[in-house]
């Protein structure tokens, strides 16, 4: 019931597809890159971080799920697993921004003797890059191979493998995605601080791959073998993911706010005076409606949550908001008075995007689409 | 097929993890709980605990009677730390009650059986817990019976409480908590109650337990209504976990002392919250279990969740430190990185490495399964994690008051007798109240057990 075969030729053609998506965009990208070198770097950190959100979220859910098990993992492991394979060509991809570190049109210079001058140096920056990646990097290789050792029906002490590694594996995940928010993010404005958030850059990738692989398997669902297990209660529970996710990065968002509102010191509020006022108010607006409450009550709906196609939508706006949310945490730092739109910001993540869903789609299409021998998952097939 | 149920079949693997005895059916389930109720009277250990919990009590009731005719100069408070002692146990308290929450709605939501045998008296211990949390703020007004001057009532004074004060936000806050959980609790009990109108032999005690069980009858309509009824009621009381310690935490963060304004508190103080109360639902179980022979009702499975549960929040709480610790040296802000170095090189420092130790270092023992599935081991380290996670509110509130902004304003605070003899008192006063409970009422949802034991028994015919 496994078989990818019925599939291959249109995963195939998909593959082909993205991958010319992506050269196009990226050689789009590189005489933006010539043409204007800052301007380009400051659209290029937008789309790499979309794309990487959605990847680092795919591996921490993976995770998660190894850690407390579940049946709601079971249908979308595989898309989970291959957007966690996408490392190697995202570390690839970093290099624009580890060149253009030492821009000053990016990353404003921090000098002097302070701890963050040092924190923010080149070399210190450059190692933690290396750092995060190569962290991901393995822990990303050990579960996916563990996972293909688990098809073959090697299942001797696998699972207890599987929630070794993802323990201290969740910590690192928290841990890294963290320091890579301060150093990517908030550096951008080396005056502001705040310390929630790195808990905000972890789940905003959870949230932006949650909807992700929830269109995944919804035109996965079409054909077999996943549409013999896609069942509206499979759904209903993504759906649940999906919410709490939704409310988590609400209740982080407005707890930073107000903490900042409410004291009103000259360190922290230029971030949010800027991001609230001028042509920013509107956008600022458009992400608390629907960002926020329009998913939010769209999603408190079971028939929402349990019919694909609604919920795969609500997936789809949501990442959509993922990335203009993105937009108002960063271009805000270049342009204080109201957005400003450079043709590049829209070519970088349809590039970056391009290559990424290539090789997502070739990583899903080398295994098969649904777990084998898992024993979490006995009986899930036939019960539904 | 499904011997197991695939959601818990991680951990149902290994053996002595199931969250219910086997050869249980549903009259011995009934037997054992309500006979600790009705028919097994009281030990003499029993007895030896609720006088030590009452005198402690009585302890309190004197330091409180002092205190309304002395004021709070009793107290070890003065410019510039104000808040002491008080404000320390409120938010310790208000934490250990938010588990019961947690284990009662949230994990009823989440469909997670296993939380069925432990949910009553964690509930038990939210209520408790929050009487203790609710009687410091008002004692520690200076004028306690101008309380209810925090509510929005139309007087003739033109008082008006301010609306822009977190503290005002705690007044509703920790009410509608109160509230919602002696609802939920009370609801919960209703069918337990019916048991016990019906199987006590004693007309006094059939009378009393037939007026709290409201004529419940175990109908199918009776049936229907309540089950919607708790739903509802655990979707009220979800957000109320999150909610509460929230507004708590902004009862700090909202002032600009450095130490008290960072973003991070809200999720921060959510987690400190669950963490310190598993501990406590810990520290109750682990002998409750073993006096009253529960071990089939609250297994090895549960303490090791628990374990977990406590293991998870702990590293959400140890995250916060680190974090709080690099912004101060990040943010370049000298205030800030001044309080982090007086923290762990000032006069507090013996306190702040205590905390360090007890909070964070030694609870990363939860990683072995071993001491998670081992009850003393478990039950030590709940203590641990209590004491740090008290510590860790004195440091907050004292270390960021007593060195602010000017050299000349710092201060030390010392507690007095009387700092101590609330705080102990309020322990006695929780004691008490839980020995009661134990008591009178039965400590196990006696209804939900029947159900496990359905539930178990459908598994293993499949």
């Amino acid at each position: 019931m496994n078989d990818i075969d019925a599939l291959r030729p249109k995963l195939d053609r998909l593959q082909r597809g993205f991958l010319l998506i992506g050269v196009l965009g990226l050689a789009a990208c590189a005489f933006g890159a010539y043409s204007n070198w800052t301007l380009f770097l400051r659209s290029y950190l937008i789309g790499y971080i979309f794309w990487l959100e959605i990847a680092l979220g795919c591996f921490a859910i993976l995770m998660l799920h190894h850690m407390v098990g579940g049946k709601w993992g079971f249908i979308i492991r595989r898309s989970l697993e291959a957007g966690s394979r996408t490392f190697p060509l995202l570390a690839l991809l970093f290099i624009p921004l580890l060149l253009g570190h030492s821009d000053k049109g990016l990353y404003p210079a921090v000098t002097g003797s302070s701890f963050k001058a040092f924190y923010l140096s080149p070399d210190f920056f450059t190692g933690r890059v290396v750092f995060y990646f190569a962290a991901w990097m393995t822990l990303a290789f050990f579960l996916n191979r563990w996972s293909s050792q688990q098809d073959t029906g090697t299942t001797d002490g696998l699972l207890h493998r599987f929630q070794a590694l993802c323990g201290p594996g969740i910590l690192i995940y928290g841990f890294t995605i963290t320091f890579a928010a301060i150093d990517w993010v908030m550096a951008l404005e080396p005056n502001f601080f705040s310390t929630i958030f790195g808990m905000i850059f972890i789940i905003m990738p959870a949230l932006a791959a949650m909807a992700f692989v929830i269109i995944v398997t919804m035109l996965l669902a079409k054909r077999k073998p996943v549409s013999d297990v896609a069942t509206p209660l499979k759904f209903n529970d993504l759906g649940n993911l999906l919410l709490t996710f939704v409310m988590l990065w609400a209740y982080l968002s407005f707890s930073q706010f107000l903490i900042i509102w409410a004291g009103n010191l000259q360190d922290e509020i230029p971030w949010y005076t800027v991001r609230a006022t001028g042509g920013w108010t509107w956008v600022a607006m458009f992400i608390i409606l629907f960002h926020f409450a329009v998913p939010f009550i769209l999603l408190l709906n079971r028939p929402v949550k349990r019919n694909m196609k609604a919920l795969a939508a609500v997936g789809g706006a949501l990442i959509v908001m993922g990335w203009i949310d993105l937009y108002w945490f960063i271009v805000p730092s270049f342009y204080p008075l109201g957005p400003r739109f450079h043709w590049t910001d829209f070519v970088t993540p349809i590039g970056i995007g391009g290559f990424w869903l290539a090789f997502f789609v070739r990583a899903l299409k080398s295994k098969p689409l649904l777990p084998l021998h898992d024993p979490r998952f006995e009986g899930v097939v036939q019960h539904g | 097929m499904a011997a197991t149920d695939p959601e818990n079949a991680a951990t149902l693997v290994s053996p002595g993890s199931e969250v219910l005895g086997p050869g249980h059916t549903y009259g011995s389930v009934t037997d054992k709980i309500s006979s600790i109720v009705l028919t097994r009277g009281t030990g003499k250990k029993y007895k030896a605990g609720l006088a030590l919990a009452i005198v402690l009590l009585l302890m309190l009731n004197y330091a409180v009677t002092v205190l309304m005719a002395v004021g709070v100069g009793i107290f070890g408070i003065n410019v510039p730390v104000g808040w002491g002692f008080a404000i320390t146990n409120f938010v310790w308290w208000i934490g250990i009650g938010h588990a019961g929450t947690l284990i009662s709605a949230f994990l009823l939501l989440m469909r997670q059986k296993w939380r069925t045998s432990i949910n009553r008296f964690a509930e038990a211990m939210t209520l408790f817990a929050v009487a203790c949390a609710g009687a410091f703020p008002v004692l520690h007004m200076g004028r306690p019976w101008l309380a209810y001057w925090l509510f929005p009532y139309p007087d003739t004074m033109g008082v008006w409480p301010q609306f822009r004060s977190p503290l005002v936000w705690d007044v509703f806050a920790v009410s509608t908590y109160a509230t919602v959980s002696l609802l939920f609790w009370y609801v919960g009990l209703i069918p337990d109650l019916a048991t016990l109108r019906d199987r006590a032999t004693k007309k006094f005690k059939q009378v009393i337990y037939g007026i709290f069980a409201l004529g419940w009858r175990g109908s199918a309509r009776h049936w229907k209504r309540y089950e919607m009824a708790g739903l509802l009621l655990a979707g009220l009381a979800t957000p109320l976990v999150v909610s509460v310690h929230t507004v708590v935490s902004f009862d700090f963060t909202a002032a600009i002392i450095p130490g008290w304004h960072s973003t991070i508190f809200p999720p921060y103080f959510v987690a400190g919250a669950i963490y310190s109360g598993f501990a406590m639902v810990i520290a109750l179980a682990v002998p409750l279990r073993k006096y009253y022979g529960l071990e089939d009702f609250l297994t090895i499975r549960h303490l090791d969740n628990m374990g977990k549960i406590m293991l998870a929040t702990g590293l959400i709480v140890a995250y916060s430190y680190i974090m709080e610790t690099f912004m101060a040296f990040y943010s370049g802000n000298p205030y800030d990185r001044f309080m982090i170095m007086n923290r762990m090189t000032g006069p507090y420092a013996p306190v702040y490495w205590v905390l360090i130790a007890v909070n964070l270092v030694i609870p990363q023992v939860l990683w072995i399964s071993k001491i998670r599935r081992n009850p003393l081991w478990l039950w030590i380290l709940s203590f641990s994690v209590q004491t740090g996670m008290w510590l860790e509110r004195f440091i907050i509130i004292v270390t960021s008051l007593h060195r602010d902004f000017i050299p000349s304003s710092w201060g030390m605070f010392y507690p007095t007798r009387w700092d101590w003899m609330v705080f102990i008192g309020t322990i006695g006063l929780f004691f008490t109240l839980f020995y009661l409970f134990i008591r009178f009422l039965p400590m196990i949802s006696i209804f939900e057990m029947r159900e496990l034991v359905h539930k178990t028994a459908e598994e293993s015919t499949h």
